[in-house]
């Protein structure tokens, strides 16, 4: 039995009308990107760490060996601190890392973003970041009172730059606690206000 | 096709990107999408023929991988392809991103999270997402550039994709770019691609739509940890790239590469022009056997694919594979006929061994002679003429499909040859009647059984000729010396 004259361009028609809906069907295919009825607490911030170093107050003669592009009166060495993250929700602990600075030194800033499934309602948060490494206090017993109103002028300076360096840190501890209604499909975020210097809560629309 | 589509999404994208704008991305393309006239169904257009084209490239990959065709000189193509291929995902992932709709967000974000699984930034990507902070035009503008620049770059890569071939054929038959682009442009028109609502970066979507020729990748991607996800990825990729590793030359003598017979090489220059992998030059001939030109050809092995096209455009029948060359083929023919009753002497059919080894029993069953030849392009003329001196009622030459032949433009240069005098032509003395090409394509038996019967009974109806004897061929050809023992 010989197919029909009209059978293979129908057959031809058919295949490519079908390519045709698989290719639509394909293009626009419902992709499921999360659970059903599930919120998101997300953490994002990016802030410096502290810094901490044990600073040496450098005598006249030794900072007259120095390049003049190197005079600095004091002398630091440390590293940043590390400091410890914890997220409760309704009293559960969901996460308790140690985090520190970017790059492979960990001396750029602490950039975080992280994010944890939260089931939508009337929720307890609770977010805290604190220091786990102690400060160090500067050292001033080594070298002399500067003489000269060049030299005082430039430790004012190193002194000021340190306290804004301190400044723009994260504080020892910062921490977030709060009650609030997570409506469903939306994302809770907390990040960091550096001018405020504390953890700040924002929710979707 | 591919490379058809590339034209027509190039096209497309031009005027979709006199439109964008990369400070109000989403908004800029729902103006466009709000054009009921040209918008609307041209941003469809751009994105069908992107899927079109990962079809048509992925389909193109698997037909060569199936037939084996990545070995040897094949494989700057196909690792050039491969290469291609991937810029295609990325090309189409910067485009989706660019619209900034929940899909684009969704495949930004995926992106993101495998890109800081790289120790490239010490600030993470994903940050740029969070939602505290306007996504800055700069993102988006990079996306445009990539956008705009990697289907330059993969026109440019084309180029390299093509290189080892001569006379590359980029596009598909008209009546089949007609068919696809006009689907194409229908669907478009009748069933346009909606617009999804604008990203939110403070809102969990719990679907998207999808573009899953382009994104299948991405449920994986969320669901693995990034550093399995790019294991994966760059896994695949890898051995995608090495697959001619595994697949060397065939080591049977017929696949070795063509050999010149100096002897026999009259300079014409035939062969280089014949030559469909450009692996035959003309040099200047040194010394050597009573020179009769100043050139000779020279095959370079390391661009031979062994098709033997070579063999079949040289009328002095002085280059081919070994055991495939003209000289060679008229052997055999003088074997078979020598010993043959020339009244018992059937018509013949000389099929490409590529093209569909399962209709040659019913050939048989039909009365055919049947027998093999590598490729339609390799069967020298002269071995036709003696075949049908010897007493066959005719010849029939069954072929691969134009455009998949294994070596290239075989069934080309035999029907030149055969019916248009082309170097190496079939003598105006053989009766045309009784030679016939036919192409043999697998999932038509009807027509290839269909050609032959009609063959057969025109063979039958004309009553042709039959020579009494076996022909005296040495008047005609030259007496066969085999290749090895040439020089």
């Amino acid at each position: 039995m010989r197919p029909a004259v009209w059978a293979r361009p129908a057959a031809g028609l058919t295949v490519a009308a079908f390519g045709l809906i698989a290719l639509r069907a394909g293009s626009l295919a419902p992709l499921r990107t999360s659970a059903v009825g599930e919120s998101v607490l997300r953490l994002s911030w990016s802030a410096r760490p502290e810094r901490i170093e044990q600073c040496r107050r450098l005598t006249d003669a030794e900072l007259a060996e120095r390049p003049q592009h190197m005079r600095l009166r004091w002398e630091c060495e440390g590293r940043f601190a590390r400091y410890l993250l914890s997220v409760r929700v309704d009293g559960r602990i969901v996460a308790s890392d140690t985090v520190r600075g970017g790059g492979l030194r960990n001396d750029r800033p602490m950039h975080l973003f992280r994010e944890y499934a939260l089931r939508p309602g009337e929720r307890r948060l609770g977010v805290t970041l604190r220091r786990i490494d102690a400060s160090v206090r500067l050292d001033s017993t080594g070298g002399q009172v500067a003489a000269g109103a060049a030299a005082a002028d430039r430790e004012t300076r190193e002194a000021q730059e340190r306290r804004v360096r301190r400044a723009e840190a994260l504080p020892d501890s910062v921490s977030l606690d709060t009650v609030l209604v997570v409506p469903t499909g939306r994302v809770a975020l907390v990040s960091y206000a550096s001018g405020e210097r504390k953890l700040v809560f924002r929710t979707g629309q | 096709m591919a490379a058809a589509l590339l034209a027509l999404l190039i096209v497309t994208g031009l005027y979709l990107l006199v439109f964008y704008r990369v400070g109000a991305p989403w908004q800029s393309v729902e103006r466009l999408q709000a054009d009921p006239y040209l918008g609307r169904w041209i941003r469809s257009l751009h994105r069908f023929a992107s899927d079109a084209m990962v079809i048509a490239v992925l389909l193109h990959a698997w037909r060569l991988f199936a037939q084996s065709r990545s070995w040897g000189p094949r494989a700057l193509a196909w690792t050039s392809g491969v290469v291609l291929l991937a810029v295609l995902f990325i090309s189409g992932w910067t485009g989706y991103v660019m619209v900034w709709d929940t899909f684009g967000a969704e495949l930004a974000i995926g992106g993101a999270r495998l890109f800081d699984a790289l120790p490239v930034l010490s600030e993470p990507v994903r940050r740029i997402f969070a939602g505290d902070q306007a996504i800055p035009s700069a993102f988006f503008f990079i996306n445009l550039f990539l956008h705009v620049a990697l289907p330059l770059g993969a026109a440019a890569g084309l180029w390299i994709h093509l290189s080892r071939l001569a006379r590359p054929t980029l596009l598909p038959p008209r009546p089949l770019l007609s068919a696809v682009f006009g689907a194409l442009t229908a669907l478009s028109i009748f069933f346009p691609t909606p617009l999804a609502p604008e990203a939110s970066l403070l809102t969990v979507e719990r679907h998207v739509p999808a573009d899953l020729f382009f994104v299948f990748w991405l449920p994986w991607a969320n669901a693995l940890p990034p550093w399995l996800a790019w294991t994966g990825a760059v896994g695949t990729f890898g051995l995608a790239l090495c697959i001619p590793l595994f697949l060397h030359r065939p080591r049977s003598g017929s696949w070795t590469p063509s050999v010149v017979d100096e002897r026999h090489c009259t300079g014409c220059n035939q062969c280089p022009q014949d030559c469909p992998w450009d692996a035959i030059t003309m040099i200047p001939r040194e010394g050597g056997h009573g020179v009769q030109s100043a050139l000779v050809a020279r095959v370079n092995p390391l661009r031979c694919v062994s098709c033997g096209v070579c063999a079949g455009s040289c009328a002095p029948m002085g280059v081919g594979p070994p055991g495939q060359t003209g000289r060679d083929q008229v052997a055999r023919v003088r074997e078979t006929y020598g010993v043959a009753d020339v009244n018992e002497l059937r018509p013949v059919a000389i099929c490409c061994e590529h093209a569909a080894p399962d209709y040659l029993a019913p050939l048989r069953a039909r009365g055919a002679e049947v027998r093999r030849v590598s490729c339609a392009g390799n069967l020298h003329t002269s071995a036709i003429e003696l075949t049908l001196r010897a007493g066959a009622p005719g010849v029939m030459v069954f072929t691969c499909p134009p455009r998949d032949c294994r070596g290239r433009e075989g069934p080309k240069w035999l029907h030149e040859r055969l019916f248009n005098d082309r170097e190496a032509e079939l003598q105006s003395r053989v009766d045309r009647s009784r030679v016939a090409t036919v192409v043999m394509s697998v999932g038509d038996p009807e027509g290839v059984l269909d050609a032959w019967t009609a063959f057969a009974a025109h063979l039958q109806a004309h009553d042709t000729q039959i020579p009494s004897a076996f022909d005296d061929p040495l008047g005609a050809y030259c007496e066969p010396v085999p290749l090895e023992n040439s020089r």
